[in-house]
C-alpha cells in the first residue's frame, strides 16, 4: 500500500512534468534542454547541491508542521507567516540582547524563534478550536497581517542603525552578533548545521506522531473529530496543539533562515517556502520522513527553475504551474488509493476497449 | 483633520470604496453559489489571475475591452470546470485541491503574461460610465452612479442571485444540494450537475472579477495583481453568510477600510502605513471571529458526495 | 509497509550522498551554460542581478539599457548575462554566486537590497568586481554606486510647486526605504524651496510592486485635489496610468524617461547615467582598481540629469524652467546643499 503512494507521488510528479514540457514547447524552447538544465543543474556542482540542501532546510522544517498540522485535520496555510514571526523574533532577540555571552544567547534566540512562531499559529488553531473559524482563511490572513508586521519592524524599530546614518534606509536588521550564527558546514558555500537540525527534527517528528500517546491523540482528532470526542480526547487542545508545533517548527525555520543564511532580517525571508513546503508535504504524502526526499527534490525544482531561467529564459513561473498541477494530480489520484475498486473498474474499461479493437 | 470634513473628502472615500469592492463582490457572489451547493473552491484566487490576465490579453490583441471581459469569463469556467472534475467527480479534498488550483493560476498567469506580453503594455480598457439623470445628482451622482459597467453589473448581481437562489426552482436544487445531497439524490437531481453547474458559474464571475482589476482599474496587468483577493472573498462569504445582501454589506466594509486608509495616509494623517495596511485583514479576522460563531454553513460544505455512503 | 518507506529513503539518501561524491570532490562543474566561452579570450564579462524585469520601464530597465548600449559600442566585445525577478533574497544570493562561480567579470547587482548578500560573497572571490547600488558600503572588491536621487527630486519639487495650479502636489510612495528615502525627501524639499505655499501629500503602497495600489494611491491623491505627481519604483506604472486618466494632472518621473509610458501625462524625468558608471568601472577594473569605491551619480559629475517630455515642454513657461536651471546649478556648484539626516 504505502509502495503505490510513493508511485503516485511520483506519478503526479511526471504528469506535471509533461504537462509543463508542453508549455515550455509553446513558448518555442526545448524542453528537453530546459528539463536538462532544471533537474541536473542542481546535482552536477557542489554549488547546486549545497544550495539545494539551503532551499530543502525551511522546506523540511516547515514542511513537518504542516504534516503535524494536516494530520491533526488543520489545514494549516500560514507557513509564510509563521517563518516570517519567527524570522523578526530571533532576529530582534539577537540583535537587542547582543550583549548577552552567545551560550546563553544562542538557545534564547532559537526558542524566541520558535516559540513566536507557535504563538502565531496557535491563533489560528484557537480560533478554530473554539470560534470555529475556518483555518484556511484565518491562516491566510493572519499571513498577510505577519507580512505587514514583519516590515513595519525592520523598517522601524529593528532597522540597522547603519541604514538610518547612511540615508539608505534598506530594510533588514543589524547584522546578529557572530556568537550565534550557524556554521556553515562546507566553507564557501551556504549549507549550514540548520539543515541537521531539521534532520534531526524529522526523525524527533516522526516519533512523536507514531509512537506517542499525544501523536496518536493528534492523528485521531485528525481522523474524526467528533469520534475522537467520544473517546474522550480533548479535541480543542490538540487542535491548538498542533497548530502551536506547526507555527513552532515554522518559525524555526525562518529562524534559520536568519542564523544561517542570511545572518540578519531582510525582507522576502520566507521567499515562498510556506507554501512549497505544502507541496512538499503532500508529495511526501504527509509522511515525517517521506518529506525528507521529498523537500530534497523540490528544493532542486525550485533552484533548478531559477537555473534554467538563466540558461533557457524560461521564466521560473513554470516552477508554481509544475507545483499547481503535482497539488492537483497528488490529490485527485487519491481517489483511486481510496476507492481501488475505481481503479478496477478502469482497468476493465480499458481491456474492454482494446478488446473491441483487436 | 479638517480636511476630512470636507464634503469631497467624504464623496471620494465612498466612491472608491465601491469601486474597490467590485472585484470581491463578483468573485464572493460566484463563490456563495458554489458553496451553497456544498462545494468548498479555494481556488477563487487563481481563477481571479486567469481572468485577469485573458482579460487584459485579449483586449490588448483585439483592442475589444468586451472581448476581453468575454475571454476572462470563459478562463473562469474552465477553471471551474477544473475544479469541479477534481473535486466533484474524483472527490479529492477540497481545500487543497483549491490551493493547488490557486498556485496553478498564479502561475499559468504569470508564465503566459512573460511569455505573450513581456513588459509593460497598457490597454484601453473600460472607463466610467456615468448614468445619464442619476449620475447629475450632487454629492450621490459621482459616489454612486460614475462608475464603469461591470460595477452596475455586479451590484445588479445582487438582487438577481437573491432572487435566483430563493426564488427559483433551480436555486431550491441548490440549496438542497448543499444542504442534504441524499435527499436530493433520492428525488432524482443529480447532485455533479448541480455541483459542476455551481462550479463553472462562480469560475466566471471569479474570472470577470479579475478582469476588472485589469480591463477596468488598471488598465495593466502584472504578475499576481490580485495580491490575495480571492482569499479575502471567500472569507466574505462567510462574513454574509452565504446571502446576497451580507456579502454586499461584507466587500463594501471592508472596501471601505481599504479606501479609508488610502485616504488616511493621503491626506497625511500620521499613521505608520503599514498598520493602514493591515487594518483590512484585521477587519477579516474580527469579522470571521465574529461570523463563525453563530452561523450554519450549508451542512454538506466541503463534504464530496458519494452515492450509497451516509453522511 | 514501514520497511518499504525506509528502503526508499535510504536508498535516495544514497543516490543524494553519492552524487555529493561524484561532483563534490570533483570540484566545480560548472551548470549548463549558454555558451563555452574559451577562458583566454578578452570578452569582458559582465552578469547583472535585477529585483524586477527588464522591461519595468523603470529603475531595471534603465540599468540594462545602458548595458546594452556599451554593449553595442564595446570593441573587445561584452557578453551580457542577466537574472531578473531576483526580488527575494535567497535567490539573489544563489544567483550572484552561481556568476562568481562561472567565473564572471563584474557582478552588478542592482539594488539596495542586495547589500548585505555582496558583501557576504565578494570576500570569497577577491579577483572578481562586485558593484550595487543604492549603496554607499565599498568593499576592496566591491564599488558602490549611488546615485543622488535627491538631488532630481529637489529640482523636479521645484518643478512642481511652480506648475501647480492647485497647490497640492502627490507623493506615491512605495516604501521609506533606499532610493524612494532620498528621492522623496529632496522632493519635499524642493517644494518647500519654491515657496508659493504649495502643499505635498504622500501616501505608501507598502511594497515596490504594488501596481493596483499604487494607481489607487494615484487616484485619491487627485481626488484630494492633487495635480502634480510623483513616485518611485516599477509600481510608478500604475500611477501613471492613473494619472493619464485624469486630463490636466501630470507625473514626474524618475529612474528613467518614462514619457514612452503616457506621452501627454509625464512632464519630465530625472535620468540616471548609468552608461558613465558603468564605462568609469570597467576603466577602473583595467587598471587595476577592483572596487573600493563609493561614486555618485550627481548633477556635479554629469551622471543625473533631467528631461523634460519633448511633447509637454512648451506647457513649461520660460520663468519656471528658468528657476529649474538655477536649481540645478546650485546644486551641483554646492550652493544648495540637500540634507538627508531629518
Amino acid at each position: 500500500m504505502k509502495g503505490k503512494t510513493i508511485l503516485v507521488s511520483f506519478a503526479a510528479l511526471v504528469g506535471a512534468l509533461l504537462i509543463g514540457a508542453i508549455f515550455i514547447l509553446l513558448a518555442k524552447s526545448d524542453p528537453i534542454r530546459a528539463y536538462g538544465v532544471m533537474l541536473t543543474g542542481p546535482f552536477s556542482s557542489s554549488f547546486g547541491l549545497t544550495e539545494t540542501l539551503v532551499r530543502t532546510t525551511p522546506l523540511l522544517l516547515t514542511g513537518l508542521g504542516i504534516i503535524i498540522s494536516f494530520r491533526s485535520g488543520v489545514l494549516n496555510i500560514g507557513g509564510e507567516g509563521q517563518i516570517l514571526v519567527g524570522a523578526i523574533a530571533s532576529a530582534g532577540v539577537a540583535v537587542t540582547l547582543s550583549a548577552v555571552p552567545a551560550l546563553v544567547l544562542f538557545p534564547l534566540v532559537l526558542l524566541s524563534g520558535a516559540l513566536a512562531g507557535g504563538i502565531w499559529g496557535g491563533i489560528a488553531g484557537f480560533l478554530k478550536a473554539k470560534l470555529n473559524v475556518n483555518e484556511i482563511l484565518s491562516t491566510v490572513m493572519l499571513n498577510q497581517i505577519a507580512a505587514q508586521l514583519y516590515l513595519l519592524l525592520i523598517r522601524g524599530i529593528l532597522i540597522d542603525p547603519q541604514e538610518v546614518a547612511y540615508g539608505t534606509g534598506v530594510p533588514q536588521t543589524a547584522l546578529v552578533p557572530a556568537g550565534v550564527w550557524l556554521s556553515r558546514l562546507i566553507p564557501g558555500t551556504r549549507l549550514n548545521t540548520g539543515f541537521i537540525l531539521a534532520l534531526i527534527l524529522a526523525v524527533l517528528v516522526y516519533i512523536l506522531l507514531m509512537h506517542t500517546t499525544v501523536g496518536y491523540r493528534l492523528r485521531a482528532v485528525g481522523a474524526g473529530a467528533e469520534a475522537a470526542r467520544y473517546a474522550g480526547i480533548n479535541v480543542p487542545f490538540y487542535m491548538v496543539l498542533s497548530m502551536f508545533l506547526a507555527g513552532a517548527l515554522a518559525g524555526l525555520a525562518g529562524t534559520v533562515e536568519v542564523l544561517g543564511v542570511h545572518h540578519r532580517a531582510l525582507e522576502d525571508i520566507s521567499a515562498g517556502y510556506g507554501f512549497s513546503a505544502i507541496v512538499a508535504a503532500l508529495f511526501g504524502r504527509l509522511h515525517p520522513i517521506g518529506i525528507i526526499p521529498a523537500s530534497v527534490l523540490f528544493g532542486a525544482l525550485i533552484l533548478g527553475a531559477d537555473m534554467m531561467q538563466r540558461a533557457v529564459s524560461i521564466p521560473a513561473a513554470i516552477v508554481m504551474v509544475i507545483q499547481g498541477f503535482v497539488i492537483l494530480f497528488v490529490v485527485a489520484s487519491d481517489v483511486f488509493i481510496r476507492r481501488p475498486e475505481l481503479l478496477e473498474q478502469w482497468k476493465t474499461w480499458r481491456r474492454r476497449r482494446s478488446g473491441e479493437v483487436a | 483633520m479638517t480636511d476630512f470634513m470636507e464634503q469631497g473628502i467624504l464623496i471620494g472615500i465612498i466612491a472608491t470604496g465601491i469601486r474597490l469592492a467590485i472585484p470581491y463582490l463578483l468573485a464572493a457572489l460566484g463563490e456563495m453559489l458554489t458553496q451553497r451547493s456544498g462545494v468548498f473552491n479555494l481556488g477563487l484566487e487563481g481563477i481571479m489571475l486567469m481572468g485577469a490576465f485573458f482579460g487584459f490579453y485579449v483586449t490588448f490583441v483585439t483592442h475589444s475591452p468586451m472581448l476581453g471581459l468575454l475571454a476572462a469569463i470563459v478562463a473562469g469556467a474552465l477553471m471551474g470546470l477544473l475544479m469541479a472534475f477534481v473535486s466533484v467527480t474524483l472527490q479529492a479534498e477540497q481545500g487543497i485541491s483549491g490551493i493547488g488550483l490557486s498556485m496553478l493560476g498564479w502561475g499559468l498567469s504569470g508564465l503566459f503574461f512573460r511569455l505573450y506580453v513581456g513588459g509593460i503594455q497598457t490597454i484601453e480598457g473600460l472607463k466610467p460610465w456615468k448614468i445619464p439623470v442619476l449620475g447629475d445628482i450632487p454629492i450621490l451622482g459621482p459616489m454612486f452612479f460614475n462608475h464603469n459597467i461591470i460595477a452596475y453589473f455586479a451590484f445588479l448581481l445582487v438582487p438577481i442571485s437573491w432572487f435566483v437562489l430563493f426564488r427559483t426552482t433551480w436555486g431550491l436544487s441548490v440549496r438542497a444540494v448543499g444542504m442534504t445531497p441524499q435527499a436530493v439524490d433520492t428525488l432524482g437531481v443529480s447532485v455533479t450537475k448541480m455541483r459542476y453547474q455551481c462550479l463553472i458559474i462562480g469560475g466566471m464571475l471569479a474570472g470577470l472579477a479579475g478582469a476588472t482589476l485589469t480591463v477596468a482599474n488598471t488598465h495593466m496587468f502584472a504578475d499576481n495583481i490580485t495580491a490575495g483577493r480571492g482569499f479575502i472573498a471567500i472569507a466574505l462569504v462567510y462574513f454574509g453568510r452565504w446571502s446576497p445582501w451580507g456579502i454586499l454589506a461584507g466587500s463594501l466594509l471592508f472596501s471601505m477600510a481599504d479606501s479609508f486608509q488610502l485616504w488616511v495616509q493621503v491626506l497625511g494623517i500620521n499613521f505608520p502605513y503599514e498598520l493602514a495596511v493591515m487594518l483590512p485583514y484585521i477587519v477579516t479576522i474580527v469579522a470571521l471571529m465574529i461570523s463563525f460563531g453563530r452561523v450554519w454553513p450549508p451542512a454538506a460544505l466541503g463534504k464530496p458526495y458519494e452515492r450509497g455512503v451516509r453522511g | 509497509m514501514k520497511s518499504t518507506r525506509k528502503i526508499l529513503s535510504i536508498l535516495l539518501a544514497m543516490v543524494l550522498a553519492l552524487s555529493l561524491l561524484i561532483t563534490g570532490c570533483g570540484g566545480d562543474q560548472k551548470p549548463a551554460a549558454p555558451k563555452a566561452d574559451a577562458p583566454k579570450t578578452q570578452k569582458l564579462k559582465i552578469a547583472l542581478v535585477l529585483p524586477s524585469t527588464v522591461d519595468d520601464m523603470a529603475w531595471a530597465q534603465s540599468m540594462y539599457e545602458a548595458l546594452k548600449k556599451l554593449q553595442s559600442q564595446s570593441k573587445d566585445g561584452i557578453e551580457l548575462a542577466v537574472s531578473e525577478r531576483m526580488g527575494k533574497p535567497v535567490d539573489a544570493g544563489a544567483a550572484i554566486r552561481q556568476y562568481a562561480t562561472q567565473g564572471f567579470d563584474i557582478i552588478i547587482a542592482h539594488g539596495a537590497q542586495y547589500q548585505s548578500v555582496v558583501k557576504e560573497i565578494a570576500p570569497e572571490f577577491p579577483k572578481i568586481t562586485f558593484a550595487y547600488g543604492t549603496g554607499f558600503q565599498s568593499g576592496p572588491n566591491i564599488f558602490a554606486y549611488d546615485p543622488q536621487a535627491q538631488e532630481g527630486a529637489y529640482v523636479m519639487g521645484v518643478l512642481a510647486a511652480k506648475m501647480s495650479k492647485s497647490k497640492i502636489v502627490g507623493i506615491v510612495g512605495p516604501v521609506e526605504a533606499g532610493d524612494a528615502i532620498k528621492y522623496n525627501k529632496g522632493f519635499q524639499m524642493g517644494v518647500a524651496a519654491a515657496g508659493g505655499d504649495v502643499k505635498t501629500r504622500i501616501a505608501y503602497t507598502g511594497s515596490f510592486n504594488e501596481i493596483v495600489k499604487a494607481g489607487e494611491i494615484a487616484k485619491t491623491h487627485m481626488d484630494a485635489g492633487a495635480d502634480l505627481l510623483t513616485g518611485s519604483s516599477q509600481q510608478a506604472v500604475g500611477a501613471i496610468k492613473a494619472v493619464a486618466g485624469k486630463p490636466g494632472t501630470y507625473w514626474l518621473s524618475t529612474d528613467m524617461d518614462q514619457s514612452a509610458v503616457a506621452p501627454d501625462a509625464v512632464l519630465a524625468s530625472q535620468v540616471y547615467n548609468w552608461e558613465k558608471v558603468l564605462t568609469k568601472i570597467i576603466d577602473l577594473r583595467k587598471a587595476g582598481t577592483v572596487g573600493g569605491q563609493h561614486l555618485t551619480l550627481s548633477f556635479a559629475d554629469g551622471m543625473l540629469d533631467l528631461k523634460y517630455n519633448p511633447k509637454l515642454e512648451g506647457k513649461i513657461p520660460q520663468d519656471v524652467k528658468a528657476a529649474v536651471e538655477k536649481a540645478k546649478k546650485d546644486i551641483a556648484a554646492g550652493t544648495i546643499k540637500i540634507d538627508l539626516s531629518k
